[in-house]
């Protein structure tokens, strides 16, 4: 079958430990993340949402398999735009090794579909996303252009 | 078939002009890139050399392009497999306060072994860069390099 596949690889001083809170703990992630907050359990089977700061939901799915700190699989479909909505359920995983004095983050987002206008979209957002995650753990400071909400999804 | 080619794109908190240096200059891609330097007088037709401390050189080719602090395009072989050659793009571009760099490895020959490498090697090496620019100190993860 058909899939679309986006994957980045970083690599950040920092700790598994670390690296694992700042990927899934809100006030982390709204310094890198757009502004955005992540909610969940974070258990197998639980829902899993993305918050944009006015409370909307702009993505929503569930959780795959949780490893703190090593490995973390989700079910992500985009809720705010009817194109990318349409699309259904994508999968995100961040799969988190060590490699000498720094940890090896991989994260890989598929859909089962040919062209999908969703991998495309968060293709764009990722290298930015964990641009100023790398920051943020190594220099205390992320990227100023990752604080601000955007409306979302860019590329479309 | 489908051509291989990889793209790896960095946002990093520095300016074009101090990006171009750590890319071109030896003192600077020591501290960041397995220890390494890029060797060259940067001009068109020039060649430039990818050398270790003890002198060996791993990876040598021309530059095909060169605009200092935007644009970097060197054609990229190994010393043993000089037939195996492929090439590499390098774009700075100013985004706000920020530096988008973009390294581009694609043109490989059929059945090159180079693409492999790389894809191991570029995260790695612009993951270090980012880390040098930003911190004053590059990644130690090139072992087994």
């Amino acid at each position: 079958m058909q899939k679309s596949t986006f994957m980045y690889v970083t690599y950040i001083r920092t700790t598994p430990e670390k690296l694992w809170a700042a990927l899934t703990q809100p006030e982390f992630t709204r310094q890198y993340f757009f502004n955005t907050t992540q909610e969940s359990e974070w258990k197998p089977g639980a829902s899993w949402k993305m918050k944009a700061p006015d409370g909307s939901t702009t993505d929503g799915g569930e959780v795959i398999e949780i490893d703190p700190p090593n490995r973390l699989v989700l079910k992500w479909r985009h809720e705010l735009k009817p194109e990318l909505h349409a699309e259904g359920y994508s999968h995100m995983t961040y799969l988190i090794e060590k490699a000498g004095t720094a940890v090896k983050l991989t994260v890989t987002h598929e859909m089962d579909k040919a062209g999908s206008k969703l991998i495309e979209g968060v293709g764009h957002g990722w290298p930015t996303i964990l641009a100023s995650l790398k920051s943020l753990l190594e220099t205390g400071q992320p990227l100023e252009e990752t604080r601000q909400w955007k409306g979302g999804c860019k590329g479309e | 078939m489908k051509k291989q080619k990889l793209v790896y794109t960095t946002f990093i908190k520095s300016t074009p002009k101090k990006t171009w240096d750590a890319i071109t200059k030896p003192e600077f891609t020591r501290q960041y890139w397995a220890g390494l330097a890029n060797v060259s007088d940067w001009k068109k037709g020039a060649k430039w050399e990818h050398i270790t401390k003890k002198n060996e050189v791993w990876v040598l080719g021309k530059v095909v392009e060169c605009t200092p602090a935007k644009r970097l395009v060197l054609t990229w072989a190994d010393p043993d497999q000089l037939k195996d050659v492929s090439r590499v793009t390098f774009e700075i571009e100013k985004v706000e306060d920020l530096v988008g760099l973009t390294v581009t490895h694609d043109n490989f020959k059929a059945g090159s072994k180079m693409a492999g490498k790389v894809s191991w090697g570029w995260p790695r090496v612009l993951s270090s860069l980012k880390s040098f620019l930003e911190t004053g100190e590059g990644l130690n993860i090139f072992a087994g390099c």
